[in-house]
């Protein structure tokens, strides 16, 4: 059997939750036992969207991320529970938890690195993201989320055939990659932003063509762009850390030292540069 | 009986998982014959187990469908295989049980036909059941009293508007199809509630268009494909407005546009759905301050010698008095960017950039509805701005367009003529022996209906002051000469005219969704209303007012037919939608309800014609012509059908190209034929209107709204509010999803447990009244306050803030305070402008403050009932809060 594994392109997320509107009303009120039990109404997200907003009015994007069980190869959740064949991996990968045998002891909603265990009250048990087993022991050929998912944002494939792309991509928190083996890959995680606006006081003009110049402090490395045709530049995909610019039109210099984007995107805003 | 089919005949959908049964139904919620969206509903036992997309070759071979291809720079743009479903199609179970469904007839407990009508008391006092009978009973006899007393105009009927998809059971109109057999009725006309500009704006410079916007728009995708260097998204949102009328077809064609390389620059005061991911560059204008910014592009233009001067002499009326004015000869003012700067927000340096790449670049203007320019005070004005700047870059010339991103403009069916667009596809259904039956109460056009009109902008001033003069009805389907015309209400008593006296709704959302709404409220307990019937799915907004309400189906109960034949999809299709299940609770479909009624007026055979619903679904099939391209059995063995892309549709001229390369041979549809910047018969008719005058201006305070910062009004409410359509709603529907409310921009839960309607709120405009988010805030002006949960981040600009229309009212002080957030309780009553009876319900001056536990104890000590309302976070309102148990 081939092995699942979830692609998510974060270029192509559009954040409009049907993902995880698809996933409620896959499991709210509907019993697929042995795969799941119902999901309750509201507080449980086996597929949540996050968004954060990045930046400042007007350099402002927001990042959105659906988040996950990452149905994990050494799966902290199936290491950890004490009930024989409760949390179990399947021979496509994904990592379901039974409703029937689970004690409710709740230690694998406390180990689960990435917080995609969540406890049901109710029924005493926890649960989580079955990659809609029941739906693949069927003939559909991905879960809910990723068919409701308008972009192709979100898809699920086979290991094999995702080979090319997932060499390249993302795992969320990498340093537990070796650790626990995720399954759900993501392309194109943004990294921080440095941007800013150059324009001359005087003429009430913006500054095209500047050379600007990041440095980065711990490597040294420098990147360079150009103010564009609003006078912006941006610098983007950058790591959480500290950075130095200088931005120079003729023979007029601008710069900027400990620019810290380890918590934040940073907007410098507008930059008078008389010329 | 057509449209059965045994059990064994139908053809299985291969992911119907555990479901008994699937039914396709189009999930759109623009409503009426317009349908969209076409999901699967998967059922067992009667239950909705789940709702997913259609996918279109669950039950065809794709290659049937001659799917359309786009490419440029190596990458291609083509339909997905599934219909694009937003959230809120997916999540509609939710609508369907919601508990805040109506279960059964309701009469308000004090209202006495015979006795005290206590109409003080409509928004207050509770609801007891009433059997169907005795509802129908109820209303036929009030309709023979009035009749009577006052002639059959005394009944406006409110039944237009967006809605469920329903076509032969009509989710608004049905209520027509009996009195129009009695002697008619007034008729309250929509106004162009999401696109007031364009319609009284830009209707009159190129003519043409239903709605006002740039028309013909057939071909457009392509060709901004091919063509466009920039495209300035002014105004909308292409990841929100599209999501009830149309799906998320519109996302993936806006990001192709950005991987091939088309620039994407927001212009609005909020960073919208879509510029949060798609925008190169975000534009933060100051709400409803458009005009400014767009004449001091045009001064930066004509100062700098950059416009299409060729085009401007040979295609458009007027130049000349524009140039003047802009140029400040006319008033001594020239509208510089330093002129513009303060009044829009944006800085001198940004406007003359903007100017410089709009001119350098060919460019098109995207909308889609909404947003924060074309629904506000004489929104007529950047409207017509924008007719000039594209006018003065050659408007009609490849790449150069208005364009409502994917709702116009894709590549064309077989079933739609290749001139006319969608709407031409009922062209034939209207000459069909039961198309009056069948489009009558879907008609937009007043000639077809009401002997006397209101606009519905105008419906609290007719109640209160007894006679309204408007000019034109602002009717969708009618032409812009239009708007010339004076009508008085009511018409000549000789003619029948009167005031009215009974309203019957089943678009009971007034209150959420027209200009102050806190005036509505108070309008709607006017004695001279002595009846307010309701129908509607869902006991929220005006059903509260009501005096008897009827339970209505959803479409998901309700069996019918619809084509979802206009653009914005992947493919065009027309979906069975046979009922789903059972009906919730005693509930039947508008035109049940309304034949409820007619069976008491003895009226029943003459409103139905002998017909029964199920031959009229198989009219709509045989009249549309869908005969001629699938048989009737294999449709209902099937359930659904989707349109092929028709063989010569790259071939469609794109736009106004053929205005724009001859303009003599192909001239618009205006008194000149040419591109009018200037109006002559403006002038003509309204000779001292100074709010829509002869050309655009830039106008700071007049007869009609004072809401600008520089108003004496702004030292008290200093802050511009914007209102969009919801992102999480269609105008007021779907407010009571528990799992949508869970988004992080869809409610904002307060320290007294309630979710609140979310207002957006720059830090710094925050920090100053010592908000922070996740606080509950009243917005408020002279007009009333209503309370909304702040969301404080740099999604909206200093000096801004916004708040999505829609949410349901809430009272708390009926007409004066509203815990709902609906925040067009507080917007201008007053029009579009003078002569135009549009709604201005964006860009207005409002003030925000904290409110404390302690003042929250104030009111819930001085307004008991409306905390003790049984209220559940997770949906809201509820039904059982506002019915009596006792009988």
């Amino acid at each position: 059997m081939s092995k699942k594994v979830f692609v998510i392109d974060i270029n192509k997320c559009n954040g409009c939750h049907a993902c995880q509107i698809a996933c409620k009303d896959e499991h709210v009120g509907n019993d697929w036992s042995p795969i799941a039990k119902p999901q309750p109404d509201s507080g449980q997200f086996w597929m949540n969207l996050t968004e954060r907003v990045r930046g400042t009015v007007p350099k402002v994007k927001v990042a959105y991320r659906p988040h996950l069980c990452m149905h994990c190869d050494d799966a902290p959740c199936i290491e950890v529970c004490p009930v024989e064949d409760a949390a179990y991996k399947r021979d496509d990968g994904l990592v379901i938890i039974d409703g029937d045998k689970c004690s409710g002891c709740r230690l694998c909603v406390e180990e689960c690195p990435y917080d995609v265990v969540y406890f049901n009250e109710n029924l005493n048990i926890a649960q989580k993201c079955t990659g809609c087993a029941h739906l693949l022991d069927d003939v559909w050929v991905e879960p809910r989320c990723a068919d409701a998912c308008p972009t192709e944002a979100l898809r699920m494939m086979d290991e094999d055939e995702a080979m090319g792309i997932i060499t390249d991509a993302q795992i969320w928190k990498p340093e537990l990659k070796d650790k626990v083996k995720p399954r759900v890959y993501y392309l194109n995680l943004p990294g921080r932003f440095i941007a800013g606006t150059v324009y001359d006081p005087n003429e009430k003009e913006v500054i095209k063509d500047a050379d600007c110049t990041l440095t980065e402090a711990s490597s040294g490395k420098e990147l360079n762009v150009k103010t564009d045709r609003y006078g912006d530049f941006w610098f983007e995909g950058l790591g959480e850390g500290e950075y130095s610019l200088e931005i120079i039109k003729g023979d007029r210099k601008e710069s900027f030292e400990k620019i810290d984007t380890t918590s934040e995107d940073i907007n410098l805003g507008d930059i008078p540069i008389m010329l | 009986m057509p449209g059965e089919i045994s059990e064994e005949k139908r053809v299985k959908d291969p992911l119907a998982t555990k479901a008994d049964k699937t039914v396709y139904k189009a999930l759109g919620l623009s409503g009426g014959i317009y349908g969209a969206v076409p999901c699967a509903v998967d059922v067992k036992n009667g239950k909705i187990i789940r709702i997913r997309p259609l996918h279109y070759d669950a039950k065809y071979d794709s290659k049937t469908f001659n799917p359309w291809e786009i490419s440029k720079n190596g990458k291609t743009l083509k339909p997905m295989m599934k219909a694009l479903p937003s959230p809120f199609s997916l999540a509609y179970k939710k609508r369907v049980y919601s508990p805040n469904r109506i279960k059964y007839p309701l009469k308000r407990v004090d209202w006495d036909p015979d006795g005290d009508r206590n109409t003080q008391n409509r928004g207050k006092s509770k609801f007891v059941r009433i059997s169907w009978d005795e509802a129908a009973e109820l209303i036929a006899g009030e309709i023979k009293r009035i009749h009577r007393e006052y002639g059959p105009l005394a009944i406006l009927i409110q039944g237009d508007g967006h809605g469920e998809c329903m076509f032969v059971h009509a989710t608004h109109g049905s209520s027509s199809l009996l009195l129009d057999k009695m002697g008619g009725f007034t008729q309250q006309v929509r106004n162009p509630d999401s696109w007031e500009g364009w319609y009284w704006g830009s209707k009159h410079m190129w003519g043409s268009g239903l709605i006002g916007m740039m028309a013909p728009a057939n071909n457009l995708v392509k060709d901004i494909t091919d063509h466009t260097e920039l495209l300035l998204v002014w105004g909308g949102d292409p990841e929100t407005t599209p999501w009830g009328f149309r799906g998320q077809f519109a996302s993936n064609i806006v990001r192709f546009w950005k991987e091939i390389g088309i620039r994407q620059i927001y212009i609005c005061p909020d960073l919208n759905y879509a510029a949060a991911i798609h925008a190169d560059k975000w534009i933060p204008v100051l709400p409803n301050t458009d005009a400014a910014l767009q004449l001091a592009v045009i001064y930066t233009w004509i100062k700098e010698d950059t416009y299409d001067k060729e085009y401007v002499d040979t295609h458009v009326v007027g130049f000349d008095k524009v140039k003047a004015y802009v140029m400040g000869e006319e008033d001594g003012i020239p509208k510089t960017p330093e002129w513009a700067s303060p009044k829009c927000g944006v800085s001198e340096w940004t406007i003359k950039a903007l100017a410089r790449d709009f001119a350098d670049n060919v460019t098109t203007i995207g909308h889609y509805f909404g947003g924060g320019m074309i629904r506000g005070p004489l929104s007529h004005e950047p409207a017509r701005l924008e007719v000039v700047l594209l006018g003065m870059q050659g408007l009609g010339k490849p790449g150069v367009h208005q364009t409502q991103i994917a709702y116009q403009g894709m590549p064309r069916n077989i079933v739609t003529p290749k001139t006319g667009g969608h709407m031409a596809m009922f062209e034939s259904l209207k000459n069909s022996k039961y198309g009056d039956r069948l489009l009558k109460p879907h008609s937009l056009t007043p000639k077809a209906w009401g002997k006397q009109m209101i606009p519905k902008t105008l419906i609290e001033t007719a109640i209160n002051e007894g006679r309204v003069d408007f000019w034109g009805t602002g009717g969708i389907e009618v032409p812009t000469s239009d708007q010339f015309v004076k009508y008085t209400y009511p018409i000549p008593k000789e003619e029948g005219g009167t005031e009215i006296r009974m309203i019957w709704s089943d678009t009971p959302c007034r209150i959420t969704c027209w200009g102050h709404g806190h005036h509505i409220a108070e309008t709607a307990r006017s004695p001279k209303i002595e009846l307010f019937v309701a129908q509607a799915p869902w006991l929220e907004n005006d059903s509260l007012f009501a005096d008897i309400i009827l339970p209505i189906k959803t479409t998901i109960e309700t069996d019918d037919i619809s084509p979802c034949v206009r653009d914005g999809e992947s493919f065009q299709s027309l979906v069975r939608m046979e009922e789903a299940i059972p009906p919730v609770g005693e509930a039947k479909s508008n035109y049940e309800a309304v034949l409820e009624v007619a069976k008491k007026l003895g009226m029943y055979d003459e409103v139905t014609e002998g017909r029964s619903s199920s031959e009229l679904i198989k009219d709509v099939f045989d009249d549309m012509g869908f005969d001629k391209y699938i048989s009737w059995e294999e449709f209902i063995e099937k359930g659904y059908y989707v349109l092929p892309v028709a063989e010569d549709w790259e071939d469609d001229t794109a736009g106004l190209y053929d205005f724009y390369k001859d303009p003599e041979a192909n001239p618009l549809p205006t008194p000149s034929g040419k591109l009018e910047f200037y109006s002559e018969r403006i002038l003509k008719n309204f000779p001292d209107d100074i709010e829509r005058g002869p050309i655009p201006r830039w106008i700071e305070k007049s007869e009609t709204h004072d809401e600008r910062i520089s108003s004496e009004r702004a030292k008290q409410y200093p802050l511009l509010l914007m209102s969009n359509h919801g992102r999480w709603r269609v105008h007021a529907q779907c407010d009571d999803i528990t799992w949508t409310r869970e988004a992080f921009t869809c409610k904002v839960k307060g320290f007294d447990g309630y979710n609140y309607e979310p207002c957006w709120i720059n830090p710094g405009d925050a920090e100053k009244r010592g908000i922070k988010d996740g606080d509950i805030v009243r917005v408020f002006n002279e007009r009333g306050g209503t309370l909304v949960g702040a969301r404080v981040f740099e999604r909206i600009r200093p000096g801004a803030v916004s708040v999505d229309h829609g949410a349901r009212h809430d009272a708390i002080i009926p007409g004066k305070l509203d815990r709902g957030g609906a925040i067009n309780s507080v917007s201008p009553a007053g029009l579009t402008s003078k002569h135009c009876a549009g709604q201005a319900t964006s860009g207005f001056l409002v003030e925000i403050e904290k409110i404390t536990p302690e003042q929250m104890g104030r009111w819930m000590s001085e307004y008991p009932e409306a905390f003790n309302r049984e209220y559940d976070p997770g949906s809201g309102l509820r039904f059982d809060a506002w019915v009596e148990k006792r009988r």
